[in-house]
């Protein structure tokens, strides 16, 4: 059973399809599948044992590894990315005077990196002890 | 031969239509993944807010943690998990759908979301609240 004529290879051939937030589409399921993986290791982390998300000790303890701090910042960029995006995607659903468009991806733009620098800031005020 | 009449969307009264609209497993997939999207990120704020004692050292954070260390507290973050829960198998489902043809089986794929999810949850609860069951009975 055929659903539709067009194969894939015809749909790609309309360039508004493109410069429509393709792109943001794609990067919409790539950083949700990233994130369902980050999110079971988060879980792990944060609930086998109660302690370990919620006492100072053990967050210094990990922030101490680099790489620990990395995978960190990649989840909270991943994360405030997908969440953002998902969320001009609800208001793309809408038909907005293009003036409301600019207001609206500029707040979510401007929330967006000050979420972004309040995370990073965040993961780098705690020290690393020699 | 007569014109037929189409009812388009009307998006002045959205709610109305909304509510009136017919709804099978891929509407409340959709109406589901997009409440639990805006709850996902309305807790990012406050995940993150909650953690920015983080900056102001050991004292600020545990005394914020303490709050957060109550059972009543446990049952919100439970119940925040079913909403990742849906959040994270409804999107590996649009995934499938949008990239392994899973429009062929996007209803059975929805079923599972809900069989996989309540699992998951329940299973969830058990490590949560273990800790909390085994001290009962210290």
């Amino acid at each position: 059973m055929k659903f539709s004529n067009y194969s894939d290879k015809h749909m790609y051939k309309y360039k508004a399809s493109k410069e429509t937030g393709a792109k943001s589409w794609v990067f919409q399921r790539i950083t949700g599948l990233a994130l369902v993986v980050f999110m079971i290791g988060h879980y792990i982390l944060m609930h086998y044992q109660p302690e370990s998300g919620k006492t100072y000790e053990a967050v210094l303890y990990r922030m101490q590894f680099s790489w620990y701090r990395i995978i960190d910042l990649t989840f909270v960029t991943l994360g405030i990315y997908h969440g953002f995006n998902g969320l001009w995607g609800i208001f793309r659903d809408y038909d907005m005077k293009p003036w409301l468009k600019i207001t609206i991806i500029s707040i979510i733009l401007i929330a967006g990196l000050a979420f972004l620098v309040w995370g990073y800031n965040i993961i780098f005020s705690i020290p690393y002890i020699n | 031969m007569e014109e037929k009449k189409i009812k388009f969307f009307e998006q002045k009264n959205w709610i109305k239509e909304n509510l009136s609209y017919y709804k099978d497993s891929g509407s409340w997939a959709w109406i589901y993944h997009r409440i639990s999207g805006i709850a996902l990120l309305l807790y990012i704020f406050m995940h993150i807010w909650s953690l920015s004692p983080l900056t102001s050292g050991k004292e600020a954070f545990e005394h914020k943690m303490a709050m957060y260390s109550t059972p009543v507290f446990s049952v919100i973050e439970w119940l925040l998990f079913a909403i990742v829960l849906f959040h994270s198998l409804n999107g590996i489902r649009i995934v499938l759908v949008d990239w392994a043809d899973g429009a062929r089986y996007h209803k059975k794929l929805y079923k599972l979301t809900w069989i996989v999810g309540i699992v998951l949850f329940l299973a969830m609860g058990f490590v949560m609240f273990s800790h909390e069951i085994f001290k009962l009975f210290r």
